[in-house]
């Protein structure tokens, strides 16, 4: 497994945007050998342990709701990507990507549950130009594993679509 | 890898993990190791089942007789444990004695137990042992346990004809990483694979989540979640938490646990009988083995009659002229244990108070355990909330077993048609884990309840010029001081830049994966540059064995000052 060595375990832990690159991999690739092949070629970490994820896609995309979801929408939205994406319901071989994927979710559900953390984030992030939506292991995992997932058919953002790969 | 720290496999398989969940599995049984019962249970296929033994009980005894060669132990034995309890033969209460150095007040506690328990008050592991014809034989909770697992799991075998080898453990939620190692090595000496080991209340909350999504309080994904929190009390601990269910998905908010339980209601109502005991029984001789069994066997009795009557009459015969006649009443009873009370009642305000919920948000209020049969139990819990009615739907002895049979099938990856598995437990860690920074101090890198799988990352530095190397201990606990805290492990990071203090940034990050592994990184970056200095050392813990408390003394006297680190202010 790639979470052996040190160096691997690392990058493949780092989020960096400038391997926006590389969204080119198809949608239906599984999220696990998009993340190994992504840590193989990404060999040096400028942060080496870069847990934070990297500005360029935002919360509300991690959790498939609408900027104007009611907080409702993101409890409900959260659970059912814990019901797909937690290490305890993926199979043995996607164990350590669910993993970072799981950890993503909580923390962007951790900021948009809590009303203040929430009002801060959209200040903080309706100052940039625009969100350059990246592809990343979590929006390849999520998509991937999401994919026919009822809930999605009436969410008001269309992700098939807002993709730009 | 998540490699398990023990695998003593039994046959030459392949190791659990990696096979499981794609041929469809071995599934996972689940135990409840209880201080005083154990019990095993299966998922069938549609629900749950508590597996039987020979005599038909659901519930077995936790102990181990060492009688000649082969010892036994309750699951299969024939004898009451009542009779082998006044020969100093059986070895019970291990799931308190497990993990414990000599220095800790439990062990103190379990001194007046009808088997020996020596300490020496040095921070090794106490001196337990049985006797033996006349000769003590020494023995550790670990092989104790291992001897209980064997006959548990030969009993599964039988009933479910497969060979079984996964399994779903609870443990205590007070239980501090070492104390889990000695459990997995436990399973492993007994032939057994522990796929998960979950804190009491929250196998507890997996079973309250599979009742919610059944009783169609919701359907899948309706955001209306429900908070339970549940009160566990057994023999040996007492755990809370506060979960918040919907759709099937159990969202653990916070832990809180403590080593109180009916033990300490059992020896307080002894001391309380008889105030002299422990004088009276040092000596360890088998007459005095024999007078503390007796002793113990009627208090038992009489807290247990005291759950349904208001008042008991104790008439006991201990021997060497010794007689108690007594009568005790409730009241009487709940005044002797007030402290232990009080205790209950503080475990579950912290639990709140770290979920920042409100009474008032509270859906449920769930006991469960030996000791919520005790009226005071109950009343203490439902006059917190404010005479809320307790939640019925559990059996409180079988509700944990439950969660873990459930948990068992959930992780050996079942899936069921009804969707009645749709379950998941995100769980909390129960304690917080940092590294001895600051001086004596223990800087929280993995604060408590925080959800798991997490990753924390902090910045240290040197506190002297030219340091080179530096010593990364690892604590778990909530004080502040480190020896308020488990010790789990100790490394160096050397090659340091020669700089003066306070420059070389030393980044600590620690990892916690779903199944609970522990790793703990630190590397060094110098100011302006991103990139580490030397290799990024990964090291898993807990790495220390026996005689931790020893461990940490040695460590912090010998290396304390001269390998320090403090904590360097996050910069905003």
């Amino acid at each position: 497994m790639f979470a052996s060595s040190p160096t691997s375990f690392l990058s493949a832990v780092s989020f960096q945007p400038t391997t926006a690159l590389k969204s080119s991999t198809p949608r239906n690739t599984s999220s696990t050998k998009f993340v190994a092949s992504y840590s193989t070629k990404e060999t040096k970490t400028p942060h080496f342990f870069a847990t934070k994820m990297a500005s360029s896609i935002s919360l509300y995309e991690i959790l498939g709701i609408s900027t104007s979801a009611s907080c409702h929408e993101i409890k409900t939205a959260y659970r059912k990507l814990a019901r797909v994406c937690h290490p305890d319901v993926v199979a043995m071989n996607q164990k350590e990507t669910s993993t970072n994927d799981f950890m993503k979710i909580h923390s962007a559900y951790l900021t948009l549950s809590n009303p203040e953390k929430r009002a801060q984030y959209d200040r903080e992030t309706y100052n940039r130009p625009k969100w350059n939506i990246s592809s990343s292991s979590l929006t390849s995992a999520t998509i991937a594993s999401m994919s026919g997932f009822p809930v999605y058919a009436h969410a008001s953002r269309n992700w098939e679509t807002d993709q730009c790969w | 890898m998540a490699e398990p720290a023990y695998t003593v496999a039994s046959d030459g398989e392949t190791t659990g993990d990696e096979k499981s969940s794609f041929t469809f599995p071995e599934m996972a049984i689940g135990i409840d190791i209880g201080t005083s019962q154990c019990s095993v249970a299966v998922w069938n296929g549609s629900q749950v089942e508590l597996l039987r033994n020979t005599r038909n009980q659901k519930m077995m005894r936790s102990y181990v007789t060492f009688k000649d060669d082969i010892p036994s132990g309750g699951v299969s034995s024939q004898l009451s444990h009542e009779q082998e309890m006044l020969s100093g033969a059986a070895i019970f209460n291990m799931k308190r004695l497990i993990g414990r150095v000599d220095t800790d007040p439990v062990v103190h506690a379990s001194k007046n137990l009808p088997f020996l328990v020596q300490t020496l008050d040095i921070g090794v592991r106490p001196f337990i042992a049985a006797l033996v014809n006349n000769v003590w034989r020494s023995t550790t909770p670990e092989e104790v346990l291992a001897i209980f697992l064997v006959e548990l799991r030969a009993m599964a075998e039988t009933q479910l004809k497969r060979p079984i080898r996964n399994v779903v453990l609870t443990i205590p939620v007070s239980f501090s990483r070492f104390q889990v190692t000695r459990i997995e090595r436990a399973c492993a000496m007994a032939g057994l694979h522990v796929l998960r080991l979950m804190p009491e209340p929250t196998a507890v909350a997996l079973l309250y989540a599979q009742q919610q999504q059944q009783s169609g309080h919701e359907n899948m994904g309706s955001g209306s979640e429900r908070i339970a929190l549940i009160f566990n009390m057994g023999a040996g601990y007492c755990d809370v938490a506060l979960t918040a269910t919907a759709g099937g998905v159990s969202q653990i908010k916070a832990l809180a646990g403590n080593t109180i339980g009916g033990e300490d209601l059992l020896q307080n109502m002894m001391q309380h009988l008889l105030p002299d005991s422990e004088n009276l029984f040092s000596r360890h001789g088998i007459n005095e083995i024999k007078s503390m069994g007796i002793l113990r066997v009627a208090t038992q009795d009489a807290i247990h009659k005291l759950s349904s009557q208001t008042s008991v009459q104790i008439d006991v015969d201990l021997g060497n002229g010794l007689k108690i006649c007594k009568v005790v009443d409730q009241h009487e009873f709940e005044e002797v244990n007030r402290e232990v009370f009080e205790k209950c009642e503080r475990l579950v305000h912290q639990c709140l108070r770290d979920a920042k919920i409100e009474i008032e948000d509270v859906s449920d209020v769930i006991t469960v355990g030996g000791c919520s049969y005790i009226p005071k139990v109950k009343n203490l819990v439902t006059s917190i909330f404010k005479g809320k009615e307790l939640y019925n739907g559990m059996n409180p002895l079988e509700a944990a077993v439950s969660g873990a049979a459930l948990e068992g099938a959930v992780a050996s990856g079942v899936s069921d048609p009804f969707g009645t598995l749709d379950l998941l437990t995100i769980q909390a860690t129960p304690l917080a884990i940092g590294i001895r920074a600051d001086g004596n101090n223990v800087v929280p890198v993995i604060p408590r309840n925080t959800t798991m799988p997490a990753r924390r990352e902090m910045t240290f530095t040197t506190v002297h010029d030219n340091q080179t190397e530096s010593l990364i201990v690892v604590y778990e606990g909530e004080g502040k001081k480190v020896d308020e805290n488990h010790l789990l492990g100790y490394f160096k990071i050397m090659g340091i830049p020669v700089a003066p203090k306070g420059v070389p940034e030393i980044d600590v990050c620690m990892d916690i994966d779903a199944s609970n592994v522990l790793r703990v990184l630190a590397g060094v970056r110098m100011p302006g540059s991103p990139k580490p200095i030397i290799p990024v050392m990964e090291v898993r813990m807990p790495t220390v064995d026996d005689g931790h408390g020893w461990c940490a003394e040695a460590l912090n006297k010998t290396y304390g000052s001269t390998l320090d680190l403090v904590m360097v202010q996050p910069k905003v």
